[in-house]
């Protein structure tokens, strides 16, 4: 079998095990290359008829594309699509050139956790992968996270041999990630491979294009000629930087960046 | 039975100021205090900031042992700029070493916290109150009092009502957290430090001079606050017990900002390539030395930095270079810089080798950056007080004949103090 059958089968596997334990379940799509993949997967392993919603947290930062490009598939596919604001922090003009460090935690975490509250959701589809980040490393396919959306990643149950622990606690919901075992490289190729549609931010565009998308505004393009998938697959087989070096700085840095600065340390 | 001992310490306060406000009876406590006590100047680390400082005084080691040399430091084999912080820390807390019970409130430079024989609350930079606290049961208590890692200094940015407002309700918080810990477990060791006295002073170091300034109350409230906090605890201490007031370092009035970065570019030891931003992931092979803050000057060597040029056996050179650039500055015709430091003559230990090769002391008035950012050699900004190496403070009280204090004393015998102390 070939690797990208592999990761398909596997996947498609995952996601129908979740949903026939959890039942109340939503897929967390971010409109990005990983989680359109994913949701390309599980439209697959419902034969085209997802029995449940497609949640966008929406921080209103993200780029116009994206939101065009939601828009135009959620019809294109019959999606049940949720999207879901903090509106209470929205209104506080929480934001990243304000309150940096809380942004992040306001407009993705807790509106997230509201909507698994309100919704009585028991799992949520997410299209992390591995080689990600270092934490992303320590996850599990079936993840459990506590009534106060803290992860215990010392403790988790352990996933020998293809056993997934796919029973949650009460008090507790688990993250789902069919996505875990795939490469940035194996996502393309799987576009490419099944002609998925992807934004069009990921193309360079005068010599620049997107590697990773989150909000605008703490996103920078990378260098690029890539303006084909086949040309940012053979990129990827050849880059040395790394995928997420486009995202803000990680927070804990700006923050400590920001309180330095202030006092003139910097 | 061990003695107990208390330790109070003043971010930034210099000796004079402690012996001025007690003589004006701002301080009546300490007036008290100091009348049973030693009272020392002492000098700080070199460079004089607090997460240096600090980090001395809580492990009796220098920079080169324990491994902090400033707020910021390099990534390996790189211009990349890193934030250290408590694990960074090469060497044990006094708190970690002994199998005395401690509390220890807001000592910078120690967070996240860890567990320990007792309660541990971190200080600057703390970034989440939950990485902050041990144990974490304290949390929601902290929560409850309003508690505050730090005072919000960006709001002196904006305005200075907004400031001195939010740095009451800081120590305010803080004061709450003593008094509630006070009684809470049975310590041997209790430390606590108050870093709004650092913060009132780089920006309101003028209205403590002038005293007609419109702040000039605001300043000496502060400080009566913080006496009254001494006052209360040595009401409550026992005959046994040994009490130790300190400060990091000194502070002083600000005449200008200078930048370093600027002068080695002037001087053409620093250069970036042409159309990229000032930023040292810019600078190229021609580079021969570049300043970190704040006035941390490192050798673009090719064994330690990827574009690094300068060869082993010219580095000696480069580094006399510097220091004849250093020894001949002077801005209206007073020389800038008081004293040039190579490391080694400073530090030694196992890190000395990832320190600055030169670290510099302004003379009075001159507050030394970094700055790759500068349109020219000086500057002034929203500060008025900045920091100064050899007036910091130490008091001893109740010590008794048995405890021997240097004349003056440096940050780094503050651990053999206490040792002696709680022996």
């Amino acid at each position: 079998m070939e690797q990208l059958e592999k990761l398909e089968n596997q996947s498609i596997f995952i996601i129908r095990e979740a949903y026939r334990q959890f039942r109340s379940v939503a897929m967390l799509w971010s409109i990005g290359k990983d989680s359109t993949a994913l949701l390309w997967l599980i439209r697959k392993a419902f034969y085209g008829r997802i029995p449940f919603p497609i949640m966008h947290l929406d921080t209103t930062y993200k780029f116009k594309e994206i939101y065009e490009f939601r828009d135009k598939y959620a019809k294109e596919w019959g999606l049940d699509l949720l999207v879901y604001k903090n509106e209470k922090a929205i209104e506080d003009e929480v934001g990243p050139s304000k309150r940096k460090f809380e942004c992040c935690t306001e407009l993705k975490t807790n509106a997230l956790k509201e909507a698994i509250l309100k919704n009585k959701f028991k799992a949520i589809y997410l299209g992390i992968r591995r080689d990600e980040h270092g934490i992303r490393a320590k996850e599990r396919f079936f993840s459990p996270r506590d009534e106060d959306f803290e992860w215990n990643y010392k403790e988790q149950p352990p996933e020998l041999w293809d056993q997934f622990k796919s029973k949650a606690k009460n008090e507790e919901h688990i993250r789902v990630h069919p996505l875990l075992g795939w490469r940035e490289l194996d996502i393309w190729e799987y576009i490419k491979k099944e002609n998925i549609p992807i934004a069009g931010l990921y193309f360079a565009k005068d010599g620049k294009r997107y590697r990773s998308i989150g909000c605008q505004t703490c996103c920078e393009p990378v260098d690029s000629s890539a303006d084909t998938i086949d040309k940012i697959i053979e990129e990827l087989k050849t880059t040395t930087v790394s995928e997420r070096s486009g995202r803000a700085q990680d927070k804990e840095s700006a923050y400590t960046m920001q309180k330095l600065r202030s006092l003139g340390y910097m | 039975m061990k003695k107990r001992v208390i330790i109070i310490g003043l971010d930034g306060v210099p000796y004079e100021l402690i012996r001025d406000l007690s003589e004006k009876g701002i301080m009546p406590n300490v007036t008290k205090l100091l009348s049973r006590s030693s009272f020392r100047k002492m000098r700080s680390s070199i460079p004089e900031v607090s997460c240096v400082a600090w980090s001395s005084i809580i492990t009796g080691k220098n920079p080169a042992e324990h491994g902090i040399f400033g707020f910021t430091d390099l990534c390996a084999n790189s211009y990349k700029l890193r934030f250290p912080d408590f694990n960074d820390l090469k060497s044990r807390p006094f708190w970690e070493n002994s199998l005395v019970k401690s509390v220890v409130i807001n000592v910078p430079s120690t967070y996240p916290a860890r567990p320990m024989n007792g309660i541990h609350i971190s200080g600057f930079v703390s970034i989440e109150i939950k990485k902050s606290v041990y144990p974490s049961t304290l949390v929601p208590v902290l929560e409850s009092i309003d508690y505050r890692l730090d005072v919000d200094s960006d709001k002196a940015h904006k305005s200075m009502d907004l400031f001195l407002e939010d740095l009451e309700k800081a120590l305010g918080a803080r004061i709450k957290t003593y008094e509630y810990l006070w009684d809470k477990i049975d310590w041997e060791i209790f430390m606590l430090v108050f870093t709004e006295t650092d913060r009132l002073m780089h920006f309101l170091w003028n209205a403590y001079l002038d005293t007609e300034h419109k702040y000039h109350q605001d300043f000496l409230k502060c400080f009566k606050k913080i006496d009254n906090v001494i006052g209360d605890i040595l009401s409550k201490i026992k005959e046994s017990d040994s009490l130790i007031m300190l400060s990091d370092h000194g502070f002083e009035k600000l005449e200008c900002d200078v930048y370093i970065n600027w002068l080695l570019k002037e001087n053409t030891f620093l250069d970036w390539t042409v159309g990229e931003e000032a930023g040292l992931e810019n600078i190229n092979s021609s580079t021969k030395a570049f300043a970190l803050d704040p006035a941390r000057i490192y050798v673009n060597t090719n064994v330690r930095f990827p574009r690094g040029s300068i060869k082993d056996w010219d580095k000696d050179k480069v580094l006399r270079d510097l220091e004849s650039l250093f020894t001949g500055l002077t801005i209206n015709g007073r020389k800038v810089i008081k004293s040039i430091c190579r490391k080694e003559q400073i530090y030694s230990g196992p890190y000395l080798e990832v320190g600055p090769d030169l670290i510099l002391l302004g003379n009075t008035g001159f507050n030394l950056r970094a700055s790759l950012q500068s349109q020219g050699i000086t500057g002034k900004g929203i500060f008025t007080g900045k920091h100064t190496q050899d007036n910091g403070f130490l008091i001893l009280a109740d010590a008794g004949g048995e405890i021997n204090i240097p004349e003056y004393p440096s940050v780094c015998d503050f651990t053999s103090i206490i040792n002696g102390l709680n022996n």
